[in-house]
């Protein structure tokens, strides 16, 4: 009856197992709610660009609006040489925002409430932004790491500071995104399990509980999607507009 | 003396603004929570990184317990550093 409220988040094999060269890469529940967010995504835009009428539906008018936002995002957070980037922001926040989304459905599974999940997109992010700084500012880009103004004698230990600082955006961004997700995934689970101990007579505390609960979480989705992508912005704004 | 039907749509347009600004309100809030949840992160992520940092310089020079010392203030210095700037962007926006 007390279930362990984290049993929600064992990863188990779906299928055959498959080795290649030693390293298991067998088709697990998390790779098929990965799969099931990415078709919801295709096709939920797909339908909603198909008719591209002028009084739009309603699911042409969702989806236009998922698009207004993230280019407005990126245009008052990294200006407009950010452009060219809309594609990869696009996705991005679309992936992490239907995992969140999908994994509030009872019975599934939040495929962002793992730290391997956030932290290969995090560190993807952090690398492609330091990448996309190197070409377009050269050597100049470690300018990042000593500020103008800083005394001499102080100049060692702050441009340590700094890159200790630019070496945390990965965790900070991954941490923050399966921190919550998780978080409220398993509160979720032990107001539920609370119901069903305390029965008829006292379920209805934790029963009210988690229906607010439930509705916090929804807000946490969208917001911790939202933050996600908006710091990939900022992070894009930093290697895009050197100033300092 | 005022006909009724002008009070009407007087009271109309004041509750339509008190609406609005609830509106506005909660997206407001939600901004703050999402900038909350950013900010503790923020700090606690660098003096993560730095202790890490330290651990591995230690192992690498073999000065057990000095560099992990340093580089916990050092990465608290980084997290504080972090959040200030965080704040600062945050009060430029309003």
């Amino acid at each position: 009856m007390a279930s362990n409220p984290m049993q929600q988040f064992t990863v188990h094999k779906i299928g055959p197992e498959i080795k290649i060269a030693g390293i298991d890469l067998s088709f697990t529940n998390a790779s098929m709610f990965m799969v099931i967010s990415a078709s919801i995504i295709i096709l939920f835009l797909y339908l909603g660009s198909k008719d591209k009428s002028i009084i739009p539906s309603k699911l042409q008018l969702i989806a236009e609006m998922f698009y207004a936002f993230v280019a407005k995002m990126i245009s008052d957070t990294a200006g407009s040489k950010a452009k060219p980037y809309f594609p990869f922001i696009f996705s991005l926040f679309m992936f992490v925002l239907f995992c969140n989304m999908v994994g509030m459905l009872p019975y599934s599974f939040t495929v962002t409430s793992h730290i391997i999940v956030t932290l290969i997109m995090a560190l993807f992010i952090f690398v492609a932004v330091t990448v996309i700084g190197f070409i377009k500012h050269g050597f100049k880009y470690l300018s990042i790491f000593v500020p103008s103004g800083v005394p001499v004698v102080l100049l060692p230990l702050i441009t340590i500071i700094e890159i200790i600082s630019y070496l945390s955006r990965p965790v900070s961004l991954s941490v923050r995104l399966f921190a919550n997700m998780m978080a409220g995934h398993t509160m979720l689970k032990v107001f539920g399990g609370f119901v069903v101990s305390l029965g008829v007579l006292g379920g209805w505390l934790p029963l009210s509980f988690s229906v607010a609960l439930t509705g916090l979480e929804i807000l946490v989705a969208f917001l911790q999607a939202y933050v996600f992508a908006i710091l990939t912005c900022i992070y894009l704004n930093d290697a895009l507009n050197l100033h300092h | 003396m005022t006909d009724p039907d002008d009070f009407k749509t007087r009271l109309k347009i004041a509750k339509s603004k008190i609406k609005n600004q609830l509106i506005n309100d909660n997206e407001k809030r939600g901004s703050f929570m999402g900038n909350a949840f950013k900010l503790g992160t923020e700090l606690v992520a660098a003096v993560a990184v730095g202790t890490i940092i330290g651990f591995i310089l230690d192992n690498w020079f073999d000065t057990k317990p000095w560099l992990i010392v340093i580089f916990f203030f050092l990465g608290a210095a980084a997290g504080i550093l972090n959040v200030i700037r965080a704040a600062k962007k945050m009060q430029k926006e309003d």
